[in-house]
């Protein structure tokens, strides 16, 4: 690694501290930065502030930066697979089949009644849809020839989830849709310690499969057959990495709703600050800046209209996507 | 040389439709084998297969003596490396991160490169010539820097063959001299035998140990260049009617739709002043009979190949009156008549006499040498252009 590279991922980290301790310290209760380390490092819960910190801020802004590393992870991996730019994390229907199986639980109904028994009904049901979609795509992995046929199916999958979401809104009652809809903007309001446990459990199961992948994904930068030439297991790869990438996004859409943008663009950003295609490198350099991204974003989303909370992908796309075409206007879009 | 593969009745294509079938070959430790074929021969295929990237429809290669369906494609990765026509994009990768990729079945889990990993690269980069090139991103070099570095990780990769398919396209003059000497060393000094396409023929009978003629669905002959190419064997493999290649020039002419259709000149020729008039007079259209030249003057063997008509000599015999003769009607019948500036010597002095044929019968006559050394031969050289005229204008 060169010293640019290190430099920048020191001053990504320093980042990655403010805008913690800014996302903690601003609200509708304001507290001051050095009460924000106190009430932190001394685990001081029974003041008011203390109370604010531990249980509404602080585990709401680690979930939305575990997201936002998770996000953007699974938005690298697809890119070096599809060996396509302008595929993200939602590319092949994830979101879709989470927002299928939320739109059959919140507008028909159906299940509703678990809900008595398991507190995570909503989040439960958006992971099995993604997981669903993405089993499908595993099954269909091994059998298809060449990875752009996945992307198709992966997007033909995304439209039929749609599709069927779309006759369930019209059917349903005006109320339950305003609420949907809200879902599926996305937002990290309500976030506790159980939902925050529960993803960086999940995560770092996956982070273990993701040190194996590093390798072969470098070689696929040369595409599938120099891969396969290489010595690249091409059915397991393929399984892996979409095993991998849907879990990520799966788990984060299933508590926070689908985050637009952040799993598209900050692999790119990642690519042309630290000017590299090495994953070695883009697999860390996009977890931190999708952390400090998404927490800069939630920022905005609870303080720019406050009381009003704004969804989270109104702000991801606001602030993203003219960066986002500013870097691309400078530097041909690359891999 | 040792055997290093050996392909049994092997069946190559896609799916359920066969591409080129019943091979059966060896390849030898250390050689240069040029397949060489019409498009859509089953070059690729064959490469591809050979490769392990598709699989045989039926038969079996065997690489040092193991059956390659049985090895894992590690192995077959340290024995086998691959440059396909295919050109890879890898975004903001720098030529030694490149050629590293190379390393990928010898580096651990985590793809760290070892002492002996990055001396390998560097050792790559050498062969090459690109050392130059390892800090740059592969993006910003040009196509012939690029071929280098796809050519530098192929051999990173420490293979014992290295199949190509087309390595040389898109190249400038320079760049394919570069790589097929590359390629020429990998076989004579280190060993590697090169298994590759080459669409340039004059290129590849001259570079290859081995051709291997593919057409209609087989190999249709394969064994040294020098033995098995000829003029006929070219013709049947691309399907031409007319000659256009030579095989002892190892040249290629264009034969042009409307040659031959035009006014008649005569070109007076030999040792090899004749060569560039017919180039330059058969592209505006002309129909072009060439003579006396012996069958083995570099003209008659250039003529030959343009599919001129000419009117020959045997070797190292003078020239006959029946010849001149013969040379003369066709003057006749000529436009203009062009002395090509031929050296004259006891065997061609026949030469001579249809340019004073030419004199006297009053026709349009060019000549390329100064008046001086005419006169050495005649006594008048008057209605002749001379050289202030040039034929090789466009306005001419």
């Amino acid at each position: 690694m060169k010293i640019r590279q290190i430099s920048l991922f020191l001053a990504f980290f320093i980042a990655f501290l403010f805008l913690l301790t800014l996302n903690i310290s601003l609200g509708s209760v304001s507290i001051p930065f050095k009460k924000v380390w106190e009430i932190v490092f001394f685990h001081e819960t029974t003041s008011t502030s203390g109370s604010i910190i531990w249980q509404i801020r602080l585990p709401r802004i680690l979930f939305a930066s575990i997201s936002g590393i998770y996000l953007s992870i699974s938005g690298l991996l697809l890119q070096v697979f599809f060996r396509n730019p302008i595929v993200g994390p939602y590319v092949l229907g994830i979101s879709s089949g989470a927002t299928l199986m939320v739109a059959l639980v919140m507008l028909a109904g159906i299940g509703i009644n678990i809900s008595l028994v398991c507190p995570f009904l909503l989040s439960v049901s958006a992971f099995v849809g993604a997981l669903l979609v993405m089993l499908i795509l595993v099954l269909l992995s091994s059998k298809v020839k060449s990875i752009e046929t996945l992307l198709i199916i992966g997007l033909m999958m995304g439209y039929l989830c749609y599709a069927v979401t779309s006759i369930l809104v019209v059917f349903a009652q005006k109320e339950k849709v305003k609420g949907f809809f809200l879902w599926q903007m996305g937002s990290f309001s309500g976030i506790t310690w159980k939902e925050f446990s529960i993803v960086s459990f999940l995560g770092i199961a996956i982070f273990i499969g993701l040190f194996f992948l590093k390798k072969p994904l470098n070689a696929f930068l040369l595409g599938e057959e120099y891969a396969k030439t290489m010595g690249v297991n091409i059915k397991a790869f393929r399984i892996l990495i979409i095993t991998i990438s849907s879990a990520l996004s799966g788990i984060v859409t299933a508590f926070s709703g689908p985050v637009a943008f952040i799993g598209l663009a900050i692999p790119h950003m990642a690519r042309l600050s630290f000017g590299t295609s090495d994953n070695g490198i883009l697999i860390p350099a996009s977890a931190i800046i999708g952390a400090d991204v998404i927490m800069l974003c939630d920022f905005f989303a609870r303080n720019l209209f406050s009381p009003i909370e704004l969804p989270i992908s109104a702000i991801t796309a606001i602030f993203g996507a003219p960066i986002v075409i500013g870097l691309l206007l400078k530097k041909r879009m690359i891999i | 040389m040792q055997k290093i593969i050996e392909i049994k009745n092997l069946s190559v294509g896609y799916g359920r439709k066969v591409v080129v079938s019943n091979i059966n070959q060896q390849i030898l430790r250390g050689q240069f084998i040029a397949l060489i074929g019409p498009n859509g021969s089953g070059k690729t295929t064959i490469l591809k297969t050979l490769s392990r990237l598709i699989s045989p429809l039926a038969g079996s290669v065997y690489i040092d003596g193991k059956e390659l369906i049985n090895l894992s494609s590690n192995e077959i990765a340290k024995k086998m490396a691959t440059v396909l026509t295919e050109r890879p994009n890898p975004g903001l990768l720098k030529g030694y991160e490149f050629v590293s990729l190379g390393r990928y079945p010898y580096t651990d889990l985590f793809g760290r490169l070892s002492k002996e990993d990055k001396d390998k690269i560097y050792e790559a980069l050498r062969l090459v010539h690109a050392e130059h090139l390892s800090n740059r991103y592969f993006g910003e070099l040009s196509d012939g820097e690029r071929q280098k570095l796809i050519l530098a990780r192929a051999i990173a990769q420490d293979p014992d063959v290295i199949f190509l398919d087309e390595p040389t396209l898109h190249l400038d003059l320079k760049s394919k001299m570069e790589i097929l000497n590359i390629l020429y060393m990998l076989s004579r000094k280190k060993g590697i035998t090169i298994v590759s396409s080459i669409h340039d023929i004059d290129i590849a009978l001259k570079i290859s140990d081995t051709v291997w003629l593919i057409k209609d669905g087989r190999i249709l002959d394969a064994g040294p260049p020098e033995k098995i190419i000829d003029e006929k064997r070219i013709n049947e493999l691309y399907g031409l009617k007319e000659v256009c290649f030579n095989s002892i020039l190892c040249n290629i002419e264009l034969r042009l739709s409307e040659n031959g259709s035009g006014r008649p000149i005569f070109v007076i020729a030999g040792a090899g002043k004749g060569a560039p008039i017919y180039r330059a007079h058969i592209k505006r259209g002309y129909r072009i009979i060439t003579g006396i030249v012996h069958e083995n003057d570099i003209d008659y063997q250039i003529a030959k190949t343009l599919g001129l008509e000419i009117i020959s000599e045997k070797p190292f015999s003078r020239i006959k009156e029946e010849s001149i003769k013969k040379a003369i009607d066709y003057i006749n019948k000529a436009d203009f008549v062009i002395d090509s500036g031929f050296p004259i010597g006891s065997e061609n002095m026949g030469n001579l006499m249809l340019i004073k044929y030419a004199i006297k019968a009053k026709k349009k006559l060019f000549s390329l040498r100064k008046k001086e050394e005419l006169l050495k031969y005649m006594d008048n050289a008057d209605g002749i252009i001379f050289e202030k005229v040039d034929l090789f204008d466009q306005n001419c």
